[in-house]
């Protein structure tokens, strides 16, 4: 489904990413895991359209997407989440995902301006899609709430819930757990599981290792830019390498 | 619920209908005059907030007003077009320089944004001055005739030659533009340009085209300050390079923050009221701009949503001195 070919990102001498190829199948979901500056926020930005890379290809779907507009590939399915900035804070939720099924389906300027029969079909429509992404994640009891008020752990959560009315083919999850209670991060892990079963494509960057560990079913392991490993859980965990450069020499994971 | 409609419809209606009997009671060039300068800035202030919506701070205003000036002009001079034809082809070429430049300049962000914007008034002012087999240089021009009158046989004949019936044209642009930007602003439109205001990386990654949206803003906004600009130099009949300046632009932008960019009714109440006061206290007329900087200084401490935000704002207050007032007790 997606196809990272050799890809390099220089930011002046740094080498953020070089020489990077990892291939997801339609209906897998892959970890990205690594150290602090590894690089994997960059593999994100680069296989969205937000920056553009210095080498290498990005084929999603058997096309080239390498040097397309991040808003052209949320149409064509590959919708992201960020680290920070994850929320419109001055909406409600309820605006939030209202807002984000932006093209689907697309009401043209003339429609929305005029306020004709086929923009108000449709403004119902996303509103009643809108309420069953809310009950899929568990937002719906703070639907009137303004996003910005939300405790963190909603907000995470709100950030997943944008980037699922996006309709996304390919979802990539920037840290979903970062700053959760273990409460949190159960509910969170549920959600992604569902969204698995329901065959949604997931690249996901994590640092929680639990939750990586028990979400993907491959990981691909990033330090310095590099690929240093990729395989399953199980042989990630047994990985020296990985041990080395990730866990930090001589620890063990629960 | 139906009584809160017909509320609706009375409270508006009344609004509507009031400006256009002002001339009934108050009479007078002078006074003519300072009422089509407020419905001006109205629709200056609320064209920019537009802008404002989706996240710019254009000052692009004064050059949009001076091309649609110079535009609606020269067509009815130069080329003998109705001065209807040119007022929209005014608005239209504003909208479309907004729109050529719109695309290099929506990816600066902020001030910078705003900088760019300042200097493309800056260029329409020199282009105007420097282009004098065209504008007629620094000199301007004189003697543009007033708009065509409206005449349906029979039935309607109405002449501007008088100030009061410029007034009420003004002020009929003034009601469709409102109207417009009130429909952009409430439709999906609208919602997307605020979004973008918060967080356009956000916006862009579930599908907006940021930077067409943005230019579309700015467009917009432009094309009501090209018809303004057009209107003006009809009404005034004469029309320089540096009519609509950068102190200009700024008042617009004072309108717009001292009345509160966050409702519709701020810019409205901005316009309303900086338009007015001064002419108010006319024996201070030279000071206006320190009197300005002074206004817009005190509402970013004081009241950082404008006026607007003033009732919400004594709530607060009153509120915190009642528990006070309560916990003493």
């Amino acid at each position: 489904m997606l196809k990272i070919e050799g890809l390099t990102k220089h930011f002046g001498g740094l080498a953020a990413v070089s020489d990077l190829d990892v291939s997801i199948g339609p209906g897998e979901t892959v970890g990205l895991i690594g150290p602090n500056g590894a690089g994997k926020t960059t593999v994100f930005n680069l296989v969205t359209g937000f920056l553009r890379p210095t080498k290498g290809r990005v084929v999603f779907e058997g096309k080239d997407i390498t040097t397309k507009k991040p808003h052209y590939l949320a149409g064509k399915g590959i919708v992201r989440t960020f680290q920070a900035t994850n929320i419109f804070p001055d909406f409600t939720v309820l605006k939030n995902i209202v807002f984000a099924h932006y093209l689907r389906p697309r009401i043209s300027f003339w429609e929305t301006v005029c306020h004709t029969q086929s923009s108000r079909r449709k403004e119902a429509e996303i509103l009643q899609r809108s309420h069953k992404i809310l009950e899929l994640v568990g937002l719906e009891p703070v639907a009137g709430t303004t996003a910005g008020t939300l405790a963190h752990g909603y907000k995470r959560l709100l950030g997943i819930a944008i980037a699922l009315a996006a309709e996304p083919k390919l979802l990539l999850l920037d840290e979903p757990f970062s700053g959760m209670n273990a409460e949190e991060v159960g509910t969170t892990m549920q959600l992604i599981d569902r969204l698995e079963q329901r065959g949604l494509t997931i690249l996901l960057i994590e640092h929680n290792m639990r939750a990586a560990m028990n979400l993907c079913q491959r990981i691909v392991v990033l330090n310095f830019g590099k690929k240093i490993a990729e395989g399953s859980p199980e042989d990630i965990r047994e990985n020296k390498e990985v041990i080395q450069a990730y866990l930090g020499a001589g620890e063990v994971i629960a | 619920m139906n009584k809160r409609i017909l509320i609706w419809i009375l409270s508006y209606g009344i609004l509507t209908v009031f400006p256009f009997l002002i001339p009934l009671f108050i009479t007078g060039p002078y006074v003519t005059h300072i009422l089509i300068l407020t419905v001006m800035n109205i629709i200056l202030a609320s064209s920019l907030r537009l802008i404002n919506l989706s996240g710019q701070l254009s000052l692009a205003h004064g050059g949009m007003m001076t091309i649609g000036a110079y535009t609606s002009t020269l067509l009815v001079v130069k080329l003998g077009l109705s001065s209807w034809v040119a007022l929209l082809l005014a608005g239209l070429l504003a909208a479309v320089i907004a729109g050529l430049v719109g695309f290099p300049f929506v990816r600066l962000k902020g001030i910078y944004f705003a900088i760019v914007t300042i200097f493309l008034t800056a260029m329409v002012t020199l282009m105007a001055q420097q282009w004098r087999s065209l504008t007629s240089g620094s000199y301007g021009i004189y003697n543009i005739p007033r708009p065509d009158p409206i005449v349906i046989p029979g039935i309607l004949n109405i002449t501007f030659t008088s100030s009061v019936n410029c007034y009420y044209l003004v002020l009929v642009i003034m009601l469709v533009s409102l109207i417009m930007l009130y429909a952009i602003e409430h439709s999906r439109i609208g919602l997307t340009f605020r979004g973008i205001q918060q967080s356009d990386s956000l916006a862009e990654s579930v599908g907006v085209n940021t930077a067409g949206l943005k230019v579309l803003a700015f467009s917009i906004g432009c094309f009501f300050a090209g018809i303004t600009g057009g209107f003006y130099s009809q009404y005034i009949m004469a029309i320089a390079p540096d009519t609509f300046g950068f102190l200009f632009t700024v008042y617009i932008l004072i309108y717009m923050t001292v009345g509160g960019s966050g409702k519709f009714i701020g810019p409205i109440l901005g316009a309303f009221i900086l338009t007015i006061l001064p002419e108010v206290m006319r024996p201070l007329k030279q000071f206006q701009p320190f009197f300005f900087a002074g206004v817009l200084m005190l509402v970013i401490f004081l009241m950082p949503e404008g006026i607007v935000g003033l009732p919400g704002r004594l709530k607060t207050i009153a509120g915190r001195l009642f528990k006070e007032q309560q916990e003493r007790a």
